[in-house]
């Protein structure tokens, strides 16, 4: 019975931290998913969003439940124009037309790039913020929902930790309206249009650059609302991103590339697997599953479970 | 030929003396440290240089094979007591058998699916070391003639003097892999591995070569830093900063260059050391910045590295207007008897070829047969299948049904590389050269793969500059040439091999009229000397002076075979090219 | 309409276009031939902007485009339906046509063309929710067509339309790209390897060679000629 309840609840913890695993490889699905960019600093604009969130939540003096996901939603906005920038000033010449169709694809550039970007953002912001670990502090954090007891000896309890349970909430929300945005919206249909072939869409009238350079805005954006999320309960340092990096690249390969909901399934399963497998295997060793478990995807199903074209022409 | 600037041995001498000879006005044990450190990455920077530098395949988890090497001599010299003596060189085996064991499965991966696969290695062997209980590791500190046999020097002065040794070894390897086929191979597998892989080369094999090698200087750089700091963290070693360090020095000194990772060492590390010593205290952090601001700026401004750049600002390529350039000189067209022999033998046998892509057959049922010494051309409408044909000749894809017999063996299925060992040689459309390296470097590639000895190698390689007429531009350096004599080069590579059938994949696209003569009679010399060519072209009026036979392909099939003018009689064919009105409209 | 004089582009250190002069005028239907590796991508490329002239003018009602970025040219009325079709593959056929529709004008008559499109080309109707990748080449190529003219052009250019399809399914193509010339006010400016398809319906033509113009004229002019046969077969 012990066994069973231990399961149900790493199940639920799995589902809980598995959707903001999943809002965070969405992110990262618009710009290597979508549009095949490298962006090793994607773990830094994940942090970024987790620090925004926080002070916004401090100055805006924001309370109640919903507090810290106004705070994380509204930080995204930061975010957005960091990628901008990022994108404007140094991705340009390695992204888009002008290495399209070149050997590797302006990857080579892209990951150095973004590896520089990375160190100066999160030693940026140990220098602006210090190395002093940070949490959103809601009194939500340490409430949970009770579920039980269950079954006949009323000996089966469920607690869901009501932070965790709202960020999940939210998670959903943002993942849908992304999902909505670019499959539906015009906007979206034009991302997707210069991200598949930025010649035709050249040909089309669509400013490549300018789609392009949405599209990783809000890439980042996606994933530092995660951050933002993941503050609300879960303390957080200058390199955390780090941590998360691989997460977010293992999720978006095992969902899929090209797919929008396919890096939040991938998301979600590693999150699963992390908790499942807090069961039985040490604390140090479970992060060790998820590179494992990276390592196999691509090296056996480089196409993830919902890929659309793996090779483009 | 063995001038100051080329010989290897004076320039290791001469930066031994002067660093060493630098090192002991130092007094303070701090700088002395920083001083015994920069020699250590810049072997890492070396490491990562031998194989993502030439191989192209990025790699941000050289921290496996420096952490492998530094937790060997740890391990040993703290569970059993051994001294780092044989600590080192175990780490260094351990590097390089790790790097057998990572570069294997992980070589099918390409770019960034690569780069992200080789940063899970460092960080899994992270967790684990964590798991097992090494946190921190400490090596007991010994005196004495004891501490002598384990590297551990009163004298801080004699640690420098073991890093500049062994930063002396990996250079001296690095030049000597440079130097040989061994880099030359990578080179030309890294511009274009379906092109080295037609010239012979077998990409794996050399991969795991490099790998193995890199690996090894890592770890043994690894294993000495464990002596000298003796605490190892699995961070430390194993940390995202180790790699991005490797990488760094050597981005920043110069990719694919010898002495690059040394002065990116020499230059990065004092100057974060110093930020760290100053400011680190008060500004955590600021270090990891101005690395970051360094790698950005690079990478807009020098993305082959600082050594690089400079060397292309100082010596720019000017012509000299007194020194005429050398001219590319034709072979003269044998005179009288330009008559080709063509014996009867055939030499290249194709039953039955067919390949689908999704359904669609690309090429379809086709057969023919190509004699010594005779020149085939193959033509047909665009989209007609040609350079699928070529494709399947030269092994890129495997043929779905059919048989085709070279040298009596059956090519189909055969790899690429073992296709050319068998004496067929390919040309490729895009001709891309190594732009930095000289006329010669680029030709001798083509020869490896028949010629073990390096000298040899060259030797074929002159011959084949003198059969297209580029002997006088050996020494030039490749980014300097026109598209002619790229083209003329490329042919050369391939030539060097000495193949017994060369297929030459339209090798007139884009030249002007003069540069086509030039090259038609290079290729009629070619063929008048007993060379088999089977070739794909457009212009048709070149074609028609060229060839003994033609083949006509359309929609992936046979149309017609025979003499020039036969052939483009022939209504099927007309067809084929303008319509079938026009086979109707037609006034003859 | 469209009026290019004395271009030159390079492309890739070659010289791809020499000196080249070509007009079309309103309503007019006029085909570019000329074997494999003339030049005649490159012309297109030319006049969209993705590939840029050195040298020359490209006029466009009276304003010369030569500098203009190739994303705005696009919403001039040139319309540019690729080499080798281009379409996006991972839309959907819908969406395809949709993201045709660029300009305010294209957008405001965007149900009207797509009725249009569908009446030219029913295929594409029936398929309309599924994947561009998954079409056959032909339907491709009605697709990207179909794309072209859900912008509203002034002037459709097609580029090798006939490329790897079957003989069959060319026929249908020519048909239609006829039909639109007669039942519109587009003109069009076709590329073609394909010599006698190309000529039968067009006003004019252009024979291209090694870069450069090697003849031009009304379609029995050049069907008569013996430039066209040397320059294809080289006898």
């Amino acid at each position: 019975m012990i066994a069973l309840e231990n399961f149900l609840q790493s199940l639920i913890a799995g589902v809980l931290i598995g959707s903001l695993y999943g809002l965070m490889c969405v992110g990262l699905g618009l710009i290597f998913g979508l549009m095949r960019v490298i962006n090793f600093a994607q773990g830094e604009f994940f942090m970024l969003g987790m620090y925004g969130a926080f002070y916004l939540f401090g100055w805006m003096g924001l309370s109640g439940i919903m507090g810290p996901l106004l705070a994380a939603v509204l930080s995204a906005g930061f975010s957005f124009a960091m990628g901008w920038g990022v994108h404007r000033f140094l991705l340009s010449n390695s992204t888009g037309r002008a290495v399209a169709g070149t050997e590797g694809d302006g990857h080579y550039q892209q990951l150095i790039l973004t590896l520089g970007v990375s160190l100066v953002l999160a030693n940026g912001a140990l220098l602006v913020f210090g190395n002093l670990p940070l949490s959103i502090r809601t009194p939500y954090a340490s409430q949970a929902w009770e579920l039980g007891p269950l079954a006949d000896d009323g000996m089966l309890m469920f607690f869901f930790n009501q932070a965790r349970v709202m960020a999940l909430v939210a998670a959903v929300v943002v993942t849908m309206a992304t999902y909505l945005f670019i499959s539906r919206s015009r906007l979206g249909k034009t991302l997707r249009a210069a991200a598949d072939n930025p010649d035709a869409a050249t040909y089309m009238g669509i400013d490549v650059e300018r789609a392009h350079r949405i599209s990783f805005s809000l890439g980042v954006a996606i994933t530092a609302i995660a951050g933002g999320l993941v503050a609300s309960y879960y303390p957080f340092q200058p390199y955390i991103g780090l941590e998360f990096v691989v997460i977010m690249y293992a999720g978006v390969v095992l969902g899929g590339l090209g797919s929008i909901m396919g890096p939040f399934w991938g998301g979600l399963i590693i999150g699963l697997v992390q908790q499942l497998s807090a069961l039985f295997l040490p604390m140090q060793l479970q992060n060790g599953t998820i590179f494992v478990l990276f390592l196999l995807v691509i090296l056996f199903r480089p196409q993830g479970l919902f890929g659309k074209n793996v090779e483009r022409v | 030929m063995q001038s100051l600037r080329h010989n290897i041995y004076t320039q290791l001498a001469l930066f031994s003396v002067l660093y060493l000879g630098a090192a002991l006005f130092v007094d303070d044990n701090y700088f002395r440290f920083v001083l015994s450190t920069v020699p250590i990455w810049a072997v890492m920077g070396i490491s990562w240089n031998i194989f993502s530098g030439y191989t192209g395949l990025v790699s941000f988890g050289h921290a496996a094979f420096f952490g492998i090497g530094a937790y060997t001599v740890v391990i040993l010299s703290l569970n059993f007591d051994v001294s780092p003596v044989i600590g080192i060189p175990l780490g260094c085996l351990g590097g390089l058998i790790a790097g057998v064991l990572i570069g294997y499965p992980t070589f099918r991966l390409k770019g960034v699916y690569f780069a992200l696969a080789m940063l899970a290695y460092p960080l899994t062997l992270l967790y684990i070391f964590e798991w097992l209980g090494y946190q921190e590791p400490t090596i007991p500190m010994r005196t004495g003639a004891e501490g002598l046999w384990h590297m551990q020097f009163e004298n801080p002065y004699y640690n420098i003097v073991v890093s500049v040794a062994i930063m002396c070894l990996a250079v001296w390897v690095s030049h000597k892999i440079h130097s040989s086929r061994f880099g030359l191979s990578l080179t030309a597998i890294k511009q274009n591995e379906a092109a080295a892989e037609s010239a012979g080369l077998d990409s794996t094999k050399w991969k795991l070569r490099s790998i193995m090698v890199s690996g090894a200087l890592a770890g043994l750089a690894g294993g000495w830093y464990a002596a000298l700091v003796l605490v190892v963290t699995p961070n430390s070693v194993f940390g995202m900063l180790t790699s991005s360090q490797a990488m760094i020095v050597t981005l920043f000194g110069g990719v694919s260059t010898v002495w690059g990772p040394v002065i990116g060492s020499l230059v990065l590390i004092p100057t974060s050391e110093i930020i760290q010593a100053t400011v680190g205290e008060k500004l955590h952090g600021i270090h990891g910045v101005l690395l970051g601001v360094a790698i950005i700026l690079m990478m807009i401004f020098a993305p082959d590295g600082i050594l690089t750049k400079l060397k292309s600002l100082v010596f720019k390529q000017r012509k000299d207007p007194n020194e005429q350039a050398p001219q590319v000189t034709p072979p003269a067209t044998a005179s009288g008897d330009s008559k080709r022999r063509i014996s009867d033998e055939v030499m290249l046998d194709v039953r039955g070829i067919s390949v689908s892509f999704g359904g669609l057959k690309a090429v379809s049922d086709v057969t023919f047969q190509v004699h010594k010494g005779e020149v085939l051309g193959i033509i047909g409408p665009n989209g007609a299948g040609k350079t699928t044909l070529f494709n399947l000749l030269n092994g890129f894809i495997p043929a779905t049904a059919g048989e085709i017999t070279f040298a009596n063996t059956n090519l189909v299925g055969l790899k690429p590389n073992q296709v050319c060992r068998l004496g067929v040689g390919r040309t490729f459309q895009v001709a891309r050269s190594f732009s930095r390296l000289t006329v010669l470097d680029n030709v001798v590639v083509g020869a490896f793969a028949k010629d073990d000895d390096d000298d040899v190698a060259r030797q074929h390689a002159m011959e084949a500059l003198e059969l297209v007429g580029m002997a006088g531009h050996a020494q030039t350096l490749a980014g300097g040439l026109n598209s002619l004599e790229l083209r003329l080069m490329e042919l050369a590579r391939v030539l060097a091999g000495r193949p017994e059938l060369l297929l030459m994949d339209e090798t007139l696209a884009g030249l002007g009229a003069e540069e086509v003569e030039v090259m038609l009679s290079t290729i009629t010399n070619l063929a008048n000397q007993g060379q088999s060519i089977v070739i794909i072209e457009h212009t048709m009026q070149a074609m028609v002076r060229l060839v003994d036979r033609f083949i006509v392909l359309n929609h992936g099939t046979v149309l017609a075979t025979g003499e020039p003018t036969t052939v483009m009689k022939d209504p099927a064919v007309v067809e084929a090219y303008l319509g079938k009105k026009w086979v109707n409209n037609a006034t003859d | 309409m469209l009026q290019i004089e004395g271009l030159h582009t390079s492309y890739g250190g070659l010289k791809a276009l020499v000196d080249v002069s070509v007009k079309v005028d309103e309503n007019q239907f006029v085909a570019i031939v000329g074997p494999n590796g003339a030049g005649k991508s490159t012309l297109f490329k030319s006049i969209s902007g993705t590939v840029q002239a050195h040298k020359g003018r490209i006029l466009w009602e009276g304003q010369d485009i030569l500098q203009m970025r190739a994303s705005h040219r696009a919403l001039l009325g040139i319309a540019h339906v690729p080499e080798g079709r281009q379409v996006f593959k991972e839309l959907s056929v819908y969406e395809n046509l949709e993201v045709g529709a660029q300009t305010p004008k294209a957008q405001k008559e965007m149900s009207h063309n797509l009725e249009q499109i569908y009446a030219l080309f029913p295929i594409l109707k029936e398929r309309s929710t599924q994947l561009a990748g998954t079409l056959s080449g032909g339907e491709q190529q009605m697709l990207a067509i179909g794309r072209g003219l859900m912008s509203a052009p002034k002037l459709l250019m097609l580029d090798e339309p006939s490329m790897g399809l079957a003989p069959k399914v060319t026929d249908i193509i020519f048909e239609r790209i006829q039909e639109i010339h007669r039942d519109t006010r587009i003109a069009i400016l076709l590329v073609e390897q394909r010599v006698a398809e190309a000529l039968s319906p067009c006003n004019y033509g252009y024979v291209l060679r090694s870069g450069q113009v090697a003849m031009e004229g009304s379609p029995d002019t050049l069907t008569r000629g013996d430039e066209m046969r040397a320059a294809y077969l080289g006898i």
